[in-house]
Formats: C-alpha cells, structure tokens, sequence
C-alpha cells in the first residue's frame, strides 16, 4: 500500500532548517541568558494581579512542556501525543505521593518526574522496538492520553476524579506564591534551554540530528537509532514530568483538564510549529508569543478555538519552518547579500 | 452472554461505519483526516435545523447526507489541495495538522453559536426480541442501515467498474494512471463518500445517542483508533475491528465496569497496534 511513499525518507516538516548547533561556550548560555533577561522582570511589570500573574505562571509550564516535547519531536522525529498525559503523570504522582502518602514535597516532585520519565521511554521503546512510524507512534501516544484520562476519572477516590485533586500538602511551601512560583518556574525553563543547548552541542545532538535527516544512513554511519530515541523520549519526558509537578503544586489546584489532550497537547504542537520545531528558542518564542495572543482574545470565549485552528492552518500553510528559522534565514540573507536584496527587488 | 455479544455487534457496526469514511480516505489519498466527527457534526445540525424548519425526518436526513456529501467535496477543492502536493509521512503530518484546525475551527464556531444544540432522532415503538434479547429498536434501525451501507460499498467496490478503479489506484497508483484512470477524480469522489459516511454515521449514532455540538473530537478519536486497529486503508479489516472492539468493550462493560471497559478498549487497540502495527487486515508495509 505504501510502496510508493518509500522514496523520501524522513519528514520535510520536522528539521532540515536547523544550523550547525555552535560549539563555543558563550553561545551555549547567552541564548539562556538573554531568555532569562526578559522574562525575569514581567512580575514587576504585571504587578499584583493574580490573574496575570496566574497566565504568567501558566505559560512558562507550557514553554516548559514546549521545550520537552521539543527534545522528544524536534530531535528525533517521534510524535509523542501525551504531553499533557506525561505531565500530568508527574503532576498527580506528586501530589498523591505528597498528599495521600505523607513524602516530602521536593522528594515527590522528583519522583514525579522520574515516574514521567519511565513512561516516557517505555513508550518510545515500545515505538522503537516495533518500528512504528511517526504516524502510528502518535496514535499509540494518543491512546495512552485517553487511557490515562480515563484512569484519572475513573480512580477518583486517588485523583478526585472531575472536578480535581486539591493539594494540602503545599501550604506551607514558598511555592503557594505567585512570585517565587514564576521564578522557580522560569528556573526551570532556563535549565531545560541549557540541558536543550549542551544537549545538542554533546554527542547525543549529533545522533539526533543524523538520525533525524535520514535513519537508514545514521543507523549505517554507527548511530544506534533505537537507543538515542529512548534517550531524547527518557530525557524529554522527565522534563514534562517536572514541568507537571512543578505546576501542580504551584497552583494547588489539578484536575484532568488542567493536563488534558485539547489543552496541552494541541497548544503545544501550535507553539512549536510557531516558534520552530527543532530550535533552540521556538518553543520559548511560540510559548510566549501564544499566551499573549490567548490572553488579548480571553474575552470570545469558545471562539479562542477558532482562532487556535486558523493559527494552525495559517501555521502549516505558509511558514512551515516557523517563526525562528524563518526569521533567522532572512537576516542572514540580509547581512551577507544586503545591496543585491535591494537590487532584485 | 448472547445480550453481550449482541451489544457488542450493535456497538461494533458503529464502531466500523465510523472507520469506514476515514479508512477510505487515508487508503487512497495517504492523508489523515481528524475534522471527520466535525463534518459528522455539522451534518447532524444540519439536520437538526432542518427539522426545525419544519421538514420530515426523513427528508431532512436526506439534506443532512447531501451535506456531508458537499462537505467531502469542500475539503478536498481546498483543505487538502496543498497536502496532495507532498508525498510520504509529511503528507500525512500535514494532513492531520491542517485538518486538526479545521475541526477547532468547527468545533470552536459551533460551540459559540449552539452551545446546547444535539440532534436525537427518536425511532417509536417498544423493544425488539432478537434470540430472546430485547434490544432496542432505535439501536436496531442503526444497525440496519449501517449493515446495509456496508453491503452497498462492498458491491460497489467489488462489482462496479467505478469501485474497481477506486481499489486500483489504491493498490498502484501509477499503473492506474498508466491504464487510464484520474487518481485525482477517485479521490474527489473517495471524498464525497467519505463525507456521506460521516453524515450517516451522525444520522445512526442520533438514533442511539445523542449526537451534540462537542461530540466531534470523540467521534474522530474512536474512527480513528478503530481505522488503525482494522489496519489503516483497509475497509474490510474496519467493519472486523469495529465488531471486534464492539464486542470486547461491552463484554468488559458487564463484567468489570464502565469505567475500565474503555480502558480494557483502549489498551486493546494499543496492543494490536503495537503487536500487528499494519492493523488485523492491512497490507504488511
């Protein structure tokens, strides 16, 4: 049936527009640093109101799930569509553990994390071992979503089922207010970047990256391709886990909605497409970018949806590669060639 | 154990019509569409409005399936025109994101607009006996016509030189353009049925459950899963995966509860996947 797909290996969508990751040291953290600069001050500019603050809050995780699901997709080609589960298996396992079992909360979130991670890599061991493409790799993703929604409605008397789990535990911990929860937060998304940054600079980024543009020839150049891709799915996994954790108890409130598959996945395949699948920056760029857009249209209501699914196709149709690339290519063009730019046009 | 099995197939018929449209669609075109349950949706409130109007049910079916039909036809003169355009997995990955943008499109505009607006279509009359079983008559109806449109697209695809040009560029492209037949026509007509299957699904499932507004993303969700399990293109292997999911769903029902059954499903289609990733009919890739 697929014989005639068999010619192009690899997706034109994912990569091929990434440079050479760059090998000095400042170029590892200025790109953190300067992620850090701007976004440390916005609690000083949105001030008191929890609300804001409450958005605020809510797109970091999202740049921290972005980043993860980066490294799982944007690396190695894997399309993992439970995001939001992965999240929430470390949001909830934390909590449980904390609330109903009596652990530390740092000792939680931790285990929370690691328990994301297992998933994770089991899932994407289970895709490697049976050579599932990106398409069936999703739909088995996809199944674990909905079979972990389900498990979280089903076992309410652990989860408290629809209307959500509120976190005890947390009340004496400096992560109940708004500030320091941004800070730790941010905290998070600049360590994922830099794990992101060395990540691709370390041996494994050259794996990924050759894996990415052609298997046949990665796995023939010595890349063992089974094991790098658990690597990215462990590594990213974990990241969604902390994220999770972090923002659970951050805002003492999870329910199944809070890691649902229409909103955390689809919001987070938008922000990667926007800011770049397989870039350093895109997934912070798209993240932020999305939440200020969300936020200006908070008052339509259900018809944020419409405007989430024009973003996609407007998205796919037009700058595929998406914004970070896009840009990237265009000043390049315009520093080296700037008077023959001018000229042809 | 008979009252099962008989769910399980009433159930299961469902499952498949639901597969069928996508099935079909992914066979010939290589591409994935995930706003199906919205087109489903939008036929089912086409008909709904229809009712209202003050036309009888069964004309107002009839519009509804005219509409999936037109629907089927909208998608592939412009959504799907740039996916044609790529080959492989990335026509695939775009066809899923673009249509994933039509249906929060869909979805978003018809929740807005019609927040509690469902289509139930009420077939009158008391339970039926079947092999001692009462059934409903409602879900029987259901049954029947998916049983029905089953056996009309295996005779079309079997018997009728239009179905046998469908299945042949299906199984080569290339040799059906050399022998002289239009891929893209297929295709446009494959989109047409497809839509049609889509409204017919909202019209069967109306006269079991409700069919509402936000219904859409379920509905693509169990097409989708059942397509796979059944093996992705493969029609066929869509009607036996839908009965075989049926069956096991409400059997699990029964014997351990709702709320695992689903997940007894799930894990069920995981396990396919994963053990036979060609699906139980598909073509070895």
């Amino acid at each position: 049936m697929s014989d005639r797909f068999a010619m192009t290996t690899g997706t034109s969508l994912v990569g091929g527009a990434e440079r050479r990751a760059s090998r000095s040291l400042p170029a590892l953290f200025l790109p953190v640093l300067g992620v850090g600069a701007v976004l440390a001050p916005v609690p000083l500019w949105l001030g008191d109101s929890r609300v804001l603050m409450g958005v605020a809050l809510l797109g970091l995780a999202f740049a921290c799930y972005t980043i993860g699901f980066n490294v799982i997709f944007g690396s190695t080609g894997q399309l993992f569509l439970c995001v939001g589960a992965l999240a929430g298996v470390g949001g909830y396992s934390s909590a449980i553990l904390a609330d109903r079992f009596g652990m530390p909360v740092m000792v939680s979130i931790l285990l929370g994390a690691v328990g994301a991670s297992l998933v994770g890599g089991l899932l994407s061991w289970i895709a490697v071992r049976r050579s599932l493409g990106v398409i069936f790799t999703g739909i088995v993703t996809l199944i674990f979503s909905l079979t972990f929604q389900n498990l979280l409605l089903g076992r309410g008397d652990l989860t408290g089922g629809e209307s959500g789990f509120l976190i005890s535990s947390r009340a004496d911990l400096f992560l109940g207010e708004l500030k320091p929860a941004y800070y730790v937060m941010l905290a998070l998304v600049l360590i994922f970047l830099l794990i992101h940054a060395i990540l691709r600079r370390s041996h494994l980024g050259w794996g990924f990256r050759a894996l990415r543009d052609n298997e046949v020839a990665a796995e023939l150049a010595g890349v063992d391709v089974a094991r790098y891709r658990v690597y990215a799915a462990l590594i990213g996994a974990a990241m969604l886990g902390l994220a999770g954790a972090t923002y659970a108890f951050s805002r003492g409130r999870i329910s199944p909605t809070t890691f649902g598959f229409a909103q955390v996945d689809v919001v987070v395949v938008v922000m990667l497409a926007f800011g770049g699948i397989g870039t350093l920056l895109g997934p912070i760029l798209g993240a932020v970018v999305f939440t200020i857009i969300d936020e200006i249209l908070i008052d339509f209501g259900q018809l944020r949806l419409v405007a989430h699914g024009a973003l996609i196709i407007i998205l796919f149709l037009w700058i595929q590669r998406g914004l970070i690339p896009t840009l990237g290519s265009f000043f390049r063009s315009a520093r080296f060639h700037p008077r023959r730019k001018r000229w042809r046009r | 154990m008979t009252a099962y099995v008989l769910d399980g197939i009433v159930l299961g018929l469902q499952f498949g019509l639901l597969a069928a449209g996508l099935t079909l669609v992914y066979g010939l075109g290589g591409a994935l569409n995930l706003a199906y349950g919205q087109m489903a949706v939008i036929s089912a409130m086409v008909v709904t409005f229809a009712i209202d109007a003050g036309i009888p049910a069964l004309p107002a079916v009839g519009i509804g399936l005219v509409t999936g039909a037109a629907l089927g036809l909208f998608f592939d003169l412009t959504i799907l025109r740039p996916v044609y355009r790529r080959q492989g997995e990335a026509r695939v990955l775009l066809s899923l994101l673009l249509t994933l943008g039509v249906a929060f499109i869909v979805d978003g505009y018809l929740s807005w607009r019609y927040p509690f607006r469902g289509l139930t279509l009420h077939i009158g009359g008391g339970p039926v006996n079947i092999l001692g079983v009462p059934m409903r008559r409602g879900s029987l109806v259901a049954s029947a016509i998916t049983i029905v449109a089953f056996a009309s697209l295996f005779l079309f695809f079997r018997r009728t030189a239009l179905g046998r040009a469908v299945r042949s560029v299906i199984e080569d492209e290339e040799g059906a353009r050399l022998v002289g037949v239009d891929p893209h026509l297929m295709l446009r007509l494959i989109l047409v049925l497809s839509g049609g299957l889509a409204a017919l699904v909202a019209v069967t499932r109306a006269m079991v459950t409700p069919v509402t507004v936000t219904g859409g993303f379920e509905i693509t969700v169990f097409a989708l899963i059942v397509t796979v399990v059944g093996g992705l293109g493969s029609f066929s292997g869509a009607l036996l995966a839908g009965i075989l999911l049926g069956i096991i769903n409400s059997i699990a029902a029964s014997y351990i509860g709702t709320f695992l059954s689903l997940i007894i499903l799930l894990v069920a289609a995981a396990l396919t996947i994963v053990i036979r990733p060609s699906g139980l009919l598909g073509v070895r890739e």
